[in-house]
């Protein structure tokens, strides 16, 4: 039996929504019926845009959501009859850095949680210590963690999903708001956790990070998983098209319906991430044969292009494929 | 890595979380030294109160009604058991909505940790606050007022640490609408001001409606008070104040039991409504 095994998992909220006394109720359904395996010593990521329905996931997994149908086992226990087991078998990080206690000290939350997750006392001295040099805080260990940056607070919190040595982790967006050194050493510590035997579920938005640290992926989007596979396999499923990637200022609405008319055109997708970088991504036949006409055309509609490149597909364009959406959307 | 588990396992947690919160007393003091100052406040505000209504007569009428002349010690020991009340019943319930708002809540409920044992946890740090609010408050007042009655104060605290038991179970019920519903200080403080008026905090019961002595009635704080005085104002002694104890046992079962009822309940509802990280 695989340490994870999630079967036909869903969630279901119920809303009000509206002004006082004139609230509607209204189903919103995060998860839909995903089902996926994780055997030892692998590392699965659940790659979508924010809202997806990875956090939501997660949190069914880790026994914080109740799902509204189907069950998911973890180290032989089952999430919705077995929870006190399954919080046993696993090591959880959430996303952000609030999963601390701010007016403790990083050796005192990790002395903390090491009680909660009934660590022999006399151990879990020397595992606080072990985990403190591992994640570069030992020298910080007796700082209040309120006057942690935001990447060593994130660095603990990564400690503290490790102290009870669980067969099972997980990982909600490990590396946001990390700077790359951080970020580095995060992924680092996860490979080697992999190695170690360990069944690895990360979340990220990141492509690049799925990409680079999970043996497979499942792509994830409105509740639903659209792709699942190693990476190598999900980009195959993209090879025919060449990838255009255009960095432009004001490229309007009109410029993206035009390209996606252009023959030889498979998709477009435009991001934005906070107007700082807008892109457009263009899944073509023969991309280098038909870039000259698309760049005629935004030239024509008043485009400030700054950067263009044609490269091989990546994870999004996969999602692209899959959805007409770009993952920073 | 070696894991405990059984008795030993359920100390460890109930003193790393009682621990947790004293260290957040220590580097918060601010509510310590309010949970300090108010039951002389309150004191005061009765003094003033009663000398406006009552005038040269207030002393008299109050010893006529309650029995003692000394004034001072019976407002002090309402007031210092209306605080502590205060402590232990908002305690529970404030605790967990931090939690919630600063995110530790979900890292707790992450924890292979039964929830009886984790408001336990949260209880226990009470005890020894409000062992220091008592015998900081109480102590103090009756080494300079009523010296000869010091040797009561330990019978009067074993009162109040059974007293604390139902409050706990009061505390437990907030705790859940506080996970459930939020907004933990609407209820709480309602609550609160309705026990000192109930309870026999600034006079005695007696002068209360007969529908308000009932609810009295139910209410730990009424026998905590009442007993505590007449240990230390009348030199009573514990045993022979058993009617009043043996209530106290039976809200001590009674209320634990109901308010963790209504706190699974209400918890088992936020884990499918997903309310535990909603603010």
């Amino acid at each position: 039996m695989n340490p994870v095994d999630v079967q036909s998992l869903s969630k279901t909220f119920e809303t009000k929504e509206g002004p006082i006394l004139r609230k509607t109720r209204r189903s919103l359904t995060a998860v839909d019926g995903i089902s996926f395996s994780v055997p030892k010593g692998e590392i699965f990521a659940l790659l979508g845009p924010n809202g997806a329905g990875k956090t939501t996931t997660v949190k069914m997994l880790c026994t914080l959501i109740t799902p509204s149908l189907g069950d998911a086992i973890i180290n032989g226990f089952s999430v919705v009859k077995e929870q006190q087991k399954v919080r046993e078998s696993l090591g959880v990080m959430l996303t952000g850095e609030r999963t601390l206690y701010w007016k403790l000290t990083g050796h005192e939350n990790l002395q903390y949680f090491a009680a909660l997750y009934h660590l022999q006392p006399s151990d879990s001295k020397e595992r606080i210590e072990q985990l403190l040099k591992l994640v570069g805080l030992a020298e910080r260990e007796d700082t209040l963690v309120e006057n942690y940056s935001t990447g060593m607070r994130i660095r603990l919190s990564f400690a503290k999903a490790l102290l009870n040595e669980a067969p099972v982790l997980l990982f909600d967006e490990p590396t946001a708001s990390l700077d790359p050194q951080s970020s580095h050493l995060i992924r680092d510590l996860i490979r080697d956790l992999k190695r170690e035997g360990r069944s690895i579920i990360l979340t990220t938005h990141n492509m690049d990070e799925a990409e680079v640290l999970s043996d497979r992926v499942a792509i994830i989007d409105h509740g639903k998983i659209v792709q699942l596979g190693t990476p190598a396999e999900l980009k195959q499923k993209v090879k025919t098209s060449e990838v255009i990637e255009i960095e432009a200022r004001n490229i309007s609405k009109q410029a993206v319906d035009a390209i996606q008319a252009l023959s030889g055109i498979s998709k477009v997708a435009f991001s934005d991430v906070n107007g700082e970088k807008p892109v457009l991504r263009i899944h073509a036949e023969r991309g280098k044969e038909i870039l000259p006409r698309i760049l005629e055309l935004l030239v024509r509609e008043k485009t400030a292009i700054t950067n263009v490149s044609v490269i091989e597909p990546t994870l999004e364009d996969v999602f692209i494929e899959e959805t007409g959406r770009s993952l920073r959307d | 890595m070696r894991k405990i588990s059984g008795i030993q396992s359920t100390i460890e947690v109930l003193s790393a979380i009682a621990m947790k919160t004293l260290r957040y007393y220590v580097r918060y003091p601010g509510a310590f030294l309010l949970y300090l100052v108010m039951p002389f406040l309150f004191t005061l505000l009765i003094f003033g109160m009663g000398g406006f209504v009552g005038g040269s007569e207030a002393t008299t009428y109050f010893t006529a009604r309650t029995g003692t002349s000394n004034v001072l010690i019976y407002e002090i020991l309402g007031s210092s058991v209306w605080m502590t009340s205060w402590v232990v019943v908002e305690d529970v319930g404030v605790s967990l909505r931090n939690e919630q708002m600063t995110g530790t809540l979900e890292q707790n409920f992450l924890a292979p940790v039964n929830r009886f044992t984790f408001l336990l946890g949260l209880s226990l740090a009470d005890i020894i606050i409000t062992a220091g609010i008592f015998f900081i408050v109480v102590g103090s007042t009756i080494w300079l007022m009523m010296p000869t009655a010091f040797l009561g104060l330990l019978q009067a605290y074993l009162v109040l640490l059974l007293g604390l038991i139902p409050l706990f179970g009061i505390g437990f019920l907030f705790a859940g609408f506080v996970v459930r519903f939020k907004e933990p200080y609407t209820f709480v403080q309602i609550v609160n001001l309705l026990f000192a008026v109930l309870t026999g905090t600034y006079y005695p019961v007696t002068v209360l409606p007969y529908w308000a002595q009932f609810v009295s009635r139910v209410l730990p704080q009424t026998y905590v008070i009442s007993d505590m005085r007449q240990i230390i104002l009348a030199n009573e002694r514990l045993v022979n104040l058993y009617g009043g104890i043996f209530v106290l046992l039976a809200l001590a079962l009674a209320y634990p039991i109901v308010g963790y009822a209504v706190f699974k309940h209400l918890e088992k509802r936020a884990s499918i409504t997903g309310d535990f990280s909603k603010y």
